[in-house]
């Protein structure tokens, strides 16, 4: 219909450049002369000659908006796009379609496939006026795919790094890995005094240094050629039988914290601790009897309440001489003194409502969080929710008694 | 009858001849405005548009969401509206 092509050419320039602007077409004047002279009904070649002599041919890829209307559509033929007409309304859509494919191209292709398309045709003379719109789609692709193969990479050196370098897991494996690492060591130990228990032993250590929840760690170095013998002979028994002390997750911390002290305390000490050995060698896991010992032998140690931590299956009997002295909770470990791993762990505040439990420290009263003291605030302020009750029940009486009346 | 507003039906039931484009289903006064600010005053010219675009939705959508900002909704009834007016009387 010749009226409707003509309507967008009876516009008036500034009405059309207002147009464009709104558009974000880049205005270039010649172009615009041209439509506006033109009426779109003038004769495509003209126009492409006229273009073509004035301005040499832009790179199609490079910038939507430099290309000419018949550049636009081939380029965006040549994405299997079927454009209408280009015409003044319709320009600065067709080029947002073509930048979307662009884009979405972009992405798929590698670069190599990329300058086969710049390379089609016009472009090769153009290729210096590569604008900055394309080239930051072009780059932006290229770089995402850069990305996310530094990324891949990065993922992959992670993964490699737990396999190679021995581990450094969470302190709370799964049993599976704990029964793993349990007999990798097995066998250097035997041979206490090798390398190989240095090397676990600080690969441990790190490890422990996880351990979460208040338990601090001191210098533990000092104070492990210092330790008592109860915990050193529990620590050695329960290395060499690690494999069958793997149950639960919960063993996780006593087990590593065991081993660190077998690795610790390899010379000395070892004749006393076999001693010990041969005396609780025999017994299991019973919550009073190891109790008993450490006690006895430990005078000297504060941290008289040994425990294991489960009461677990009888099949760890014979393997459960007492464990490093968890810090009890009836007593806080002073820093003076030496614990076997050197980890000290500070009571926390007893529970409230905690059932039997002596309270050590008044502690003072809690600080109210700021949510509660501004709800105070605020509730000082508003009527109090009785008085609102009632409030409420007479306003429903009166207007009962009012619509009884009425 | 089922999702079609009755300013649908009342436009896709006769010719536009020289309905004003707020007669579009989903263009309202705001819209219309702003259409008529770029120059589309009558429905006739948005039917231009449409056409020139060859009835592609996307297309469509997108003029219609540069020129006079409308939403998705809009655009939808919009380019509806058109459709099934093109389909009846085109």
């Amino acid at each position: 219909m010749p009226v409707l092509v003509e309507e967008p050419a009876l516009l008036s320039k500034s009405r059309l450049r207002s147009d464009f602007v709104a558009h974000n077409v880049k205005l270039h004047l010649k172009h615009i002369d041209h439509r506006n002279a033109a009426e779109f009904s003038s004769d495509e070649e003209e126009d492409v000659q006229d273009e073509a002599e004035e301005k040499p041919e832009e790179a199609e890829m490079p910038d939507p908006s430099g290309l000419t209307d018949d550049d636009l559509k081939a380029a965006l033929l040549r994405h299997g796009f079927k454009p209408g007409p280009i015409v003044a309304s319709t320009r600065a859509l067709y080029e947002k379609k073509l930048r979307r494919l662009l884009r979405s191209n972009g992405h798929n292709l590698l670069n190599a496939a990329e300058k086969v398309m710049y390379s089609a045709s016009e472009e090769e003379e153009e290729e210096e006026e590569e604008e900055n719109g394309e080239d930051d789609d072009a780059e932006s692709g290229a770089e995402e795919e850069k990305q996310e193969a530094a990324e891949q990479s990065d993922e992959a050196q992670p993964g490699s790094s737990q396999i190679g370098g021995f581990f450094y897991p969470q302190c709370f494996l799964p049993s599976s890995r704990l029964r793993a690492r349990a007999s990798r060591n097995k066998e250097p130990s035997p041979a206490w005094n090798s390398g190989n228990a240095l090397k676990s032993s600080e690969q441990s250590r790190p490890r422990c240094s996880q351990i979460p929840v208040g338990i601090s760690r001191a210098s533990s170095v000092d104070h492990r050629p210092g330790l008592g013998s109860g915990v050193q002979a529990g620590s050695q028994t329960v290395a060499a039988d690690a494999s069958s002390s793997f149950t639960s997750p919960v063993f996780s911390i006593t087990e590593m914290v065991e081993e660190m002290e077998s690795r610790g305390s390899l010379s000395t000490s070892s004749n006393t601790v076999r001693e010990f050995n041969g005396s609780n060698g025999q017994e299991h896991c019973s919550g009073s009897s190891r109790l008993d010992t450490p006690v006895v032998d430990n005078s000297s140690m504060k941290n008289h309440s040994v425990y294991c931590t489960p009461r677990t299956s009888p099949h760890k009997r014979g393997m459960k001489p007492p464990r490093e002295p968890v810090i009890d909770t009836f007593k806080d470990l002073l820093p003076a003194e030496t614990t076997p791993t050197g980890i000290y762990a500070t009571r926390r505040r007893p529970i409230k409502g905690a059932a039997g439990r002596p309270v050590q420290y008044a502690y003072p009263d809690t600080p109210f969080s700021p949510t509660t003291l501004e709800r105070r605030v605020v509730e000082r302020r508003l009527v109090p929710i009785h008085i609102r009750f009632l409030f409420f029940l007479v306003m429903a009486c009166i207007l009962y008694l009012i619509y009884e009346l009425v | 009858m089922s999702s079609t507003s009755q300013k649908h039906r009342d436009f896709v039931a006769e010719p536009m001849g020289e309905k004003t484009v707020m007669a579009l289903a989903g263009i309202g006064e705001v819209l219309g405005k702003r259409l008529e600010e770029k120059g589309f005053d009558k429905a006739y010219v948005v039917l231009g548009q449409f056409l020139v675009l060859k009835k592609d939705e996307e297309l469509f959508r997108d003029w219609l969401k540069d020129s006079c900002m409308a939403n998705s909704k809009q655009q939808k009834d919009c380019f509806c509206c058109l459709k099934e007016w093109c389909d009846a009387f085109l």
